[in-house]
């Protein structure tokens, strides 16, 4: 007998808009779309600003089905439809609403969530409200899934841009309980890091949370080459910049580094501000103006990230605190690249976890930081050697795995 | 007259496979594993019980290589049984997972295989 197929939806963020996870969603939804148990993917995304749109696959090609390969071994099947259908607004405090409506509309089967706690605004009451629609819709009677990025528990506030008094913090952490558990009522909740489990079933009595790893991007098996581009060597990062990715001690680190090296280097700071900070990295460039050889690339089109990843001698993760697994981590771990990560739990936690190894450095300490770069590029050996084990550890597990972990969470949701 | 009955006899055999990892099950094992039950699969298997019961490591890769495996037995029309672990990393990583629901899990092989 022919199994149903699923109509899925997803709540997110996906390029050209800015928002956090659009990249993660780029390739989840590629993911996704290759696997035969799907009949259509609809994108529940937010509305773009004026003169952006997105790009709508060609309807009549896709049903026609482009061969595609699961690349896990089973027969290549077509590549399901996807629809976009913006219906939400950063900011807005109606989303739950707007989105519930297009939920209707669209008849799906279940609605995945790939969110995160600001995901919906930067303002409290937004971002809260937010929040509350996959238990909203669970309440309509829709099977609902929460990939869930970051948790309160593990975010500090301070360092992720919510400067406030400690008083305002402790209220700030009653209300991420009170939002915790209610995004704790979609029917599943999957977090990418083993600890995230453990803190949401002890603190929050949780029965539905699950780990679903963040996977790898790159979906064959293709070895890098470990050699490095002619000219300077170039330290690399890579991300929306501003809260708490934030590159003055890095600028600082480099600045130390040039001045005690002879090998002619090149920072390269790939990316954008944080929609959370905007002019961050104007700013950076006017009072770092007389650090020579920085680079500031500005946003990173999809088929440039090869040739930024593979020049890069080294990629340099300066988080204040991090919030969730990183996906920069694993494409570095895809480019074979060595990394240099802050001391802080989440990163540390994960390369252990996950087989990933890198140099680390105290936050907020260039010199620390300048000597965990220097460790690497002063030696093409240990380079090399951290490279080829973190591409090892990047092609453990890819993205296109994870998705059948959530199809058959999936299927025994809706077998309930 | 006569009394002539035609009989027909179907003999329906299933073919169960037991596979058993007894070393650690993580990244750099794993390859190796999909390997033996895709070449499983490839010679006709749908029925498999995995038996974790002697394994004394499983990591996220791990995990992933005994969903490949329940996935694609599913597609051919078969299924997969577990038997639980003992070691406690690799009852952890089926706890956090939650693939202790996705699996239906057993005591034995025995009970595991009397189960299809």
């Amino acid at each position: 007998m022919q199994k149903h197929k699923l109509r899925i939806g997803i709540v997110t963020t996906y390029p050209p808009g800015a928002g956090s996870l659009n990249e993660y969603a780029f390739h989840f939804v590629h993911a996704l779309e290759q696997k035969q148990e799907v009949a259509e993917i609809i994108l529940l995304v937010d509305e773009l600003p004026p003169g952006q749109r997105y790009d709508q696959p060609d309807l009549n090609q896709l049903h026609k089905g482009v061969e595609g390969s699961t690349g896990t071994g089973e027969a290549p099947v077509a590549v399901a439809p996807l629809r976009f259908v913006p219906c939400w607004r950063f900011n807005s405090s109606l989303n739950s609403w707007r989105i519930l409506r297009a939920v209707q509309q669209c008849k799906l089967d279940v609605v995945l969530f790939n969110i995160q706690f600001a995901s919906f605004g930067d303002r409290k009451i937004p971002a809260a409200l937010g929040l509350m629609t996959p238990a909203l819709l669970r309440l309509f009677g829709v099977p609902t899934v929460a990939l869930l990025h970051n948790i309160m528990e593990t975010v500090d506030l301070k360092n992720a841009g919510f400067n406030y008094n400690p008083l305002i913090e402790k209220l700030i952490r009653l209300i991420g309980w009170l939002v915790t558990s209610i995004v704790l009522r979609a029917n599943l909740v999957a977090v990418t890091i083993p600890k995230y489990v453990e803190i949401l079933e002890k603190r929050y009595g949780a029965q539905n949370v699950l780990l679903a790893p963040h996977g790898s991007f790159a979906s064959e098996a293709m070895p890098p080459s470990f050699d490095l581009p002619q000219g300077p060597l170039q330290i690399m990062t890579f991300g929306k910049f501003g809260t708490y990715k934030r590159v003055e001690t890095l600028v600082e680190a480099f600045h130390l580094l040039q001045t005690k090296h002879d090998t002619a280097l090149e920072l390269v700071i790939a990316g954008t501000d944080s929609p959370n900070a905007p002019n961050y990295l104007e700013n950076v460039a006017k009072q770092y103006a007389n650090v020579p050889n920085i680079r500031y690339t500005g946003y990173v089109r999809e088929e440039d990230v090869p040739h930024i990843f593979g020049e890069a001698a080294a990629v340099v993760f300066p988080y204040t605190s991090t919030t969730g697994s990183s996906g920069v981590l694993h494409q570095a771990g895809e480019y074979g690249k060595a990394v240099v990560l802050p001391r802080i739990g989440d990163l540390a936690e994960l390369i252990s976890e996950e087989g990933y190894t890198g140099e680390f450095f105290e936050p907020n300490s260039p010199q620390s930081l300048a000597d965990a770069i220097g460790y690497i590029i002063d030696d093409p050996e240990r380079r090399i050697e951290m490279g080829r084990q973190n591409y090892l550890a990047a092609q453990g597990l890819p993205l296109l795995e994870v998705v059948d972990w959530y199809l058959l969470h999936i299927e025994s949701l809706l077998k309930k | 007259m006569t009394n002539q009955m035609n009989i027909a006899i179907h003999e329906n055999v299933v073919r169960i496979v037991t596979v058993a990892p007894e070393g650690r099950l993580d990244a750099f094992s794993a390859p190796k594993f999909r390997e033996k039950v895709l070449s499983l699969i490839a010679d006709g298997v749908k029925y498999i019980v995995l038996d974790l019961s002697q394994t004394p490591f499983m990591d996220s890769a791990g995990m992933a290589a005994l969903v490949s495996a329940l996935k694609q037995c599913r597609q051919l029309g078969g299924d997969v049984r577990m038997v639980w672990p003992q070691a406690d990393p690799v009852k952890r990583i089926l706890s956090l997972t939650k693939f202790d629901r996705v699996f239906e899990m057993k005591n034995t092989v025995e009970e595991a295989v009397s189960s299809f």
